[in-house]
């Protein structure tokens, strides 16, 4: 269990780039058998809003953002051993961020919640050109499309991307969302036909990852 | 404006400045730097010599050179307390009895490598998350297979337990029934049942090895008695190759807490591929010793050797060497990975030493506590 005092250390450590501190506090919570999504949510998501506010707020430089942000990214590698273990339901997702976002950590956190529910998560990473993502949609041919935007200026670049995704694949489910959600611009999606904006990693389990029982 | 025209402003560069402001002598001392050089350095700077700062890499540093011609930056290298050193472009202005340096990092070059670490730390990542991902498919892989394996093997053993069975039946029974060729067929049926017999044992072994199945069942157990009589068994059947087995041990050797059947099965495997490999007429010896708090037993062979390129795949499952038995004896590929996993199990260690035209020596060594 993440106690307020153990996230209190945990973030203090990641704001003063002591990877081993934060590390050691990963490792035991996954040795103490901690669902990975607690983990992923009450820890890492938790700590990374709160790093993006500080930095928002002026209180810590962009570098120190960036450091938070590559020592989560290496401490999530650890929760892979139980993340594959799943067993696959041979559903198929690609998630990817648009074209200009470099923040992609919300992304790959979305990828292992599905590979963690049993799906393939096919996770392209930051910056994905448009092509690229097209080829291999195409290829792979997933049962949905997830994009995630960080940072809200990069809402028209998601916007267009939607389009061209669009005029290739007509009856393809796209997922949009992510921090660039979190002031506005959800209205535009909305409207569209087949694309759902998720709010959080818990809206994303409630609706798509875990099978819902049918109406009798 | 230039600092030569207005000494106040020189003042404050000097003090408050984000960019490094040195007054640097003739004689190339540092006569005084701002609290950001200071901080670089991670040491008063005043009263050093410039090449305690500037990172010079062997040659030595002119300052007149800085001050020729125009007043271009000047890429220098700076030492830093970071242990790390910078980069920083310098310009020199000539104060006649001394000269200013004034040194600012490249903002550009910071914030392209800035975004190079960053591409390349997401990148690392995105791989490892790949990697790990293969890995684990890759385990769920091996674990069918060794699922498999046990099964295919578990189930052949009764067959070919049979077929050895009536094979012999006949021969010890009906031989003087059948003409030469035929008991040699019967031979070869039995020799052959035989090792497909050991090469399913060994599935089954290294099934369970690597399955984590391993039970070992320790007990307090006189490893040199061990030793002997399996050798004085062993030696039956080296006879039959003109080879001599012998043990040589001269130091008590505490009792061991090991699993005595496995501990034999290590010491068969070792012998017995002594013997495989040796000319008729030499000797192999088995030796015990007290190596700290180990005891080490080590097999010595005088055959042909193993060349040094091959000894790294010795004890990994159904890897073979150039080096032929020496009485066309078979080899299932599997025995030296269950020495292993079994001396592994016990916490012991094991290890080949081994020169061509000279023989071989297999060591394993045994912790003397639990």
């Amino acid at each position: 269990m993440i106690t307020d005092e153990l996230y209190s250390t945990y973030q203090s450590n990641l704001l003063a780039g002591s990877r081993s501190v934060c590390s050691h506090i990963v490792t035991d919570l996954i040795h103490s058998n901690i669902p990975i999504k607690e983990l992923y949510i009450h820890l890492f998501q938790r700590s990374l809003y709160e790093v993006g506010t500080l930095w928002e707020r002026n209180k810590i430089s962009v570098a120190t953002e960036h450091m938070c942000t590559a020592i989560t990214e290496s401490l999530i590698n650890l929760c892979y051993p139980a993340i594959f273990s799943a067993n696959h339901t041979g559903q198929k997702a690609v998630i990817t961020c648009t074209p200009g976002e470099y923040h992609q950590i919300g992304a790959r956190m979305v990828a292992d919640h599905f590979e963690l529910h049993g799906w393939d998560g096919y996770y392209l990473g930051s910056n994905t050109p448009t092509d690229e993502l097209i080829k291999f949609t195409m290829e792979k041919q997933p049962d949905l499309l997830a994009i995630s935007i960080s940072v809200s200026f990069n809402i028209p670049s998601l916007m267009a991307l939607v389009k061209k995704i669009r005029s290739h694949f007509s009856d393809l489910k796209i997922l949009v969302g992510g921090q660039g959600f979190r002031w506005s611009g959800a209205d535009e999606f909305q409207t569209m036909g087949n694309i759902h904006l998720i709010t959080s990693l818990d809206e994303l389990e409630q609706k798509f990852l875990i099978p819902r029982r049918h109406d009798t | 404006m230039t600092p030569e025209a207005n000494p106040h402003l020189i003042d404050y560069l000097i003090l408050e400045s984000s960019m490094i402001c040195l007054i640097i002598g003739q004689d190339g001392t540092i006569l005084k730097a701002n609290s950001c050089a200071d901080s670089l350095s991670g040491h008063k700077l005043e009263g050093h010599p410039l090449n305690d700062f500037f990172v010079d890499f062997g040659r030595a540093l002119d300052l007149t050179v800085f001050l020729n011609g125009s007043r271009d930056k000047i890429l220098v290298n700076i030492s830093t307390s970071s242990e790390l050193p910078e980069t920083y472009y310098f310009r020199f202005f000539d104060l006649g009895n001394s000269i200013l340096a004034l040194g600012e990092a490249n903002r550009q070059e910071i914030g392209f490598l800035r975004k190079n670490m960053l591409e390349l730390n997401q990148e690392l990542n995105n791989l490892t998350r790949e990697l790990l991902k293969k890995n684990v498919e890759l385990k769920k892989l091996n674990d069918l297979k060794n699922q498999f394996l046990g099964i295919a093997a578990h189930d052949l053993r009764n067959p070919i337990g049979i077929i050895m069975t009536y094979s012999n039946f006949i021969l010890e029974e009906l031989n003087h029934e059948m003409t030469d060729a035929q008991i040699t067929m019967l031979n070869t049926i039995q020799t052959t049942s035989e090792f497909m017999l050991r090469l399913l044992e060994e599935l089954l072994d290294i099934n369970a090895l690597e399955s984590g199945k391993l039970r070992l069942e320790a007990h307090k157990t006189d490893l040199l008695g061990l030793v002997r009589t399996n050798t004085s068994m062993m030696n039956v059947i080296a006879a039959k190759k003109n080879i001599h087995i012998q043990v040589e041990s001269y130091e008590t050797i505490p009792e061991v807490i090991i699993d005595r059947g496995k501990i034999e099965q290590v010491l068969n495997n070792l012998i017995s591929n002594a013997v495989k490999f040796s000319l008729p007429g030499t000797t192999v010896t088995v030796k015990l010793f007290l190596t700290g708090d180990h005891v080490t037993v080590a097999v010595v062979d005088q055959g042909p050797g193993i060349p040094a390129n091959e000894t790294d795949r010795l004890f990994k499952p159904f890897q073979r060497t150039s080096v032929k038995a020496t009485a066309g004896e078979k080899s299932t590929g599997l025995g030296l990975s269950i020495v292993r996993n079994i001396i592994l199990g016990h916490h012991g260690k094991i290890w080949v030493e081994s020169k061509v035209g000279v023989g071989s020596a297999f060591y394993f060594s045994l912790p003397l506590s639990s």
